[in-house]
């Protein structure tokens, strides 16, 4: 065989990685509805429950601003947070063990690199689109007016790979699907309550405040709350950088630690 | 470069999982256009191997030399996947789009352009008999459709190599032989094939040569029909009831004829025919059929007939 006269053309890096998040973007859309709509409705519940009924009780501003704005910036965040998570997560685990997508991925023409890089693309993708459908709902009933508040979903965007990452590390170690369950209660749901979403951080004791500006979770909000609000200092530069850092180091570890499960 | 290089080259090949050695030394080569079989029972190392070959498993540090169309999937899996076809054990379509939707997504992994997708998508759809399907959704295809429907996924590339793992287990008759005949068109067009599978009737009727696997190692290699007539006695007189021999025993403790006892059956392997048609006479009418030996026989001769669970 000559191999000289075969024509080798395979797509570039940058194809690959958009390849692997089209074949997740059609699958995904297919059911867009029932996949979609319950994570969308999720902040919208927890705002007029919480928002309206709660924020009732509390007289004057939080933060400097009212009760129902604070919360609305933190929750543009939130479903991207959960739905990465849960995209990587059990998402990941049942392409890997049950639905064997890889196995065909890495059939075609692709490394193990672009299957990684493209479903992390894909959560990406979905964080800005769901921080762009609550931003939408939040700023056409009036809670939200900053224009500021349209980069939002680019923040989404960023948790979406953040929470993507992480959850990818998780996977690589578990063997059964209800260890997830760990990761939901034990670390997402605590940090949902103590991550300057539903209440000032300033609210916490000293060495509280420290452990909540250790997590993920916490910076996002933080840089939506002051896009919405249009205060805009030097805290959101810091925010952004330890996102970016956050997504390389734990998108770094996920592709070296689900290497392993992916290639054996 | 008038030589014929092999399309796939395997050198002293090694690879562990732990302590244990699922590959250990394996070397054969697969010239172009020829269709080559790996059998074995369930843990021989034929998916491993095979898995090495488009860089879906690596081999150990110092695990011999692979190279498919020169490349060392090592160091070139992309081009390897780029020129290859592979079939896996599973049937793992996304079962939420169609049978086209399937197929545009790998499409999309080599890159091909839209207009030049939908063009081989018709073609390859017929050549597998399953234009009729094209809008179906996934779960309600057959087993057979399914699996026709991976081949022709595997199929897009144009592959110069086409790689089946175990591609017709579980398979009706009429798709057995429906695949069997495209891989022979496909042969005939060039394409080089390699295969796993446990049905010794496959390997007979499409495998130009095969190489019987046990234990991680390769046992024995060749054409189906040298290795019959090489390792093996040309006949079998199967006895259902091994009691009924006691009366013939005399005619059994034959040298030229050979005795396996299994459970509650006995095989006695000969040459010479008319030794076992006599042992068959002089028995009880009924429970024993006299018959050529095939490539199982081989197969369980090499590879043993206990249960390979573990």
């Amino acid at each position: 065989m000559k191999t000289e006269t075969m024509k080798i053309r395979i797509p570039a890096l940058p194809a690959r990685i958009i390849s692997v998040w089209a074949r997740h973007m059609s699958v995904y859309t297919r059911n867009l509805f029932s996949n979609a709509f319950p994570p969308f409705l999720e902040p919208l519940i927890f705002l007029a429950g919480i928002g309206l009924g709660v924020g009732m009780f509390i007289r004057g501003n939080v933060d400097g601003m009212p009760y129902l704005l604070f919360l609305a910036t933190g929750l543009i965040i939130t479903p991207a947070m959960y739905t990465a998570s849960f995209e990587c997560s059990y998402g990941t685990f049942v392409r890997l063990e049950y639905d064997h997508v890889y196995d065909g991925m890495l059939a075609a023409p692709l490394t193990y690199r672009d299957v990684i890089w493209g479903e992390l693309l894909f959560v990406g993708t979905k964080g800005v689109f769901f921080s762009l459908s609550v931003l939408i709902i939040v700023f056409s009933i009036g809670i939200v007016r900053n224009p500021f508040s349209l980069v939002t979903p680019f923040v989404g965007g960023l948790t979406g790979l953040m929470f993507g990452a992480i959850a990818l590390v998780i996977t690589s170690f578990v063997n059964n699907l209800n260890y997830f369950n760990f990761f939901f209660t034990g670390f997402l749901s605590p940090m949902f309550f103590f991550s300057g979403l539903v209440f000032p951080l300033s609210n916490l004791p000293k060495p509280l405040q420290f452990v909540a500006e250790i997590l993920p979770l916490t910076h996002p909000i933080r840089m939506a709350r002051s896009l919405c609000t249009g205060r805009l200092d030097g805290t959101i530069v810091f925010d952004f950088f330890y996102c970016l850092l956050f997504i390389v180091v734990f998108g770094y570890l996920a592709t070296k630690l689900l290497k392993k499960r992916l290639i054996f | 470069m008038d030589s014929i290089e092999p399309v796939i080259f395997i050198r002293n090949v090694v690879k562990s999982y732990g302590d244990l050695r699922a590959v250990n030394h394996v070397s054969f080569e697969v010239p172009p256009a020829l269709c080559y079989g790996l059998l074995g029972p369930n843990g021989a190392g034929k998916s491993t191997m095979m898995k090495m070959i488009y860089g879906k498993a690596l081999r150990d540090r110092e695990g011999g030399e692979i190279r498919i169309f020169g490349f060392d999937p090592a160091a070139d899996e992309l081009a390897i996947k780029h020129l290859s076809g592979v079939v896996p054990q599973d049937d793992n379509l996304d079962e939420e789009l169609d049978v086209v939707g399937n197929l545009m997504i790998y499409a999309r992994f080599y890159g091909l352009p839209k207009k030049i997708a939908k063009e081989r998508i018709d073609r390859l759809l017929g050549f597998m008999d399953l234009n009729e399907k094209r809008k179906v959704a996934i779960r309600e295809l057959s087993g057979g459709m399914k699996r026709r429907l991976v081949i022709v996924r595997a199929l897009l590339n144009n592959p110069r190599l086409l790689i089946l793992d175990e591609p017709t287990t579980g398979l009706d008759p009429q798709v057995r032989h429906l695949i069997w005949d495209r891989l022979r068109k496909l042969k005939r067009d060039g394409v080089t094939i390699l295969l796993t599978t446990h049905y010794m009737e496959e390997a007979f009727q499409i495998c130009d040569r095969v190489s019987i696997m046990h234990k991680g190692e390769k046992v024995l290699e060749g054409a189906p029909q040298d290795l019959i007539e090489k390792n093996i006695e040309a006949y079998v007189l199967e006895v259902m009831d091994p009691s009924k021999l006691e009366k013939v025993c005399g005619l059994c403790e034959d040298p030229a004829i050979r005795q396996d006892r299994t459970g509650d059956m006995a095989l006695l392997y000969s040459d010479d025919i008319a030794k076992l048609k006599a042992v068959q006479e002089g028995m009880e009418p009924g429970g024993c059929y006299l018959r050529q030996s095939n490539l199982e026989d081989l197969f369980l001769k090499t590879t043993g007939r206990s249960l390979n669970e573990d």
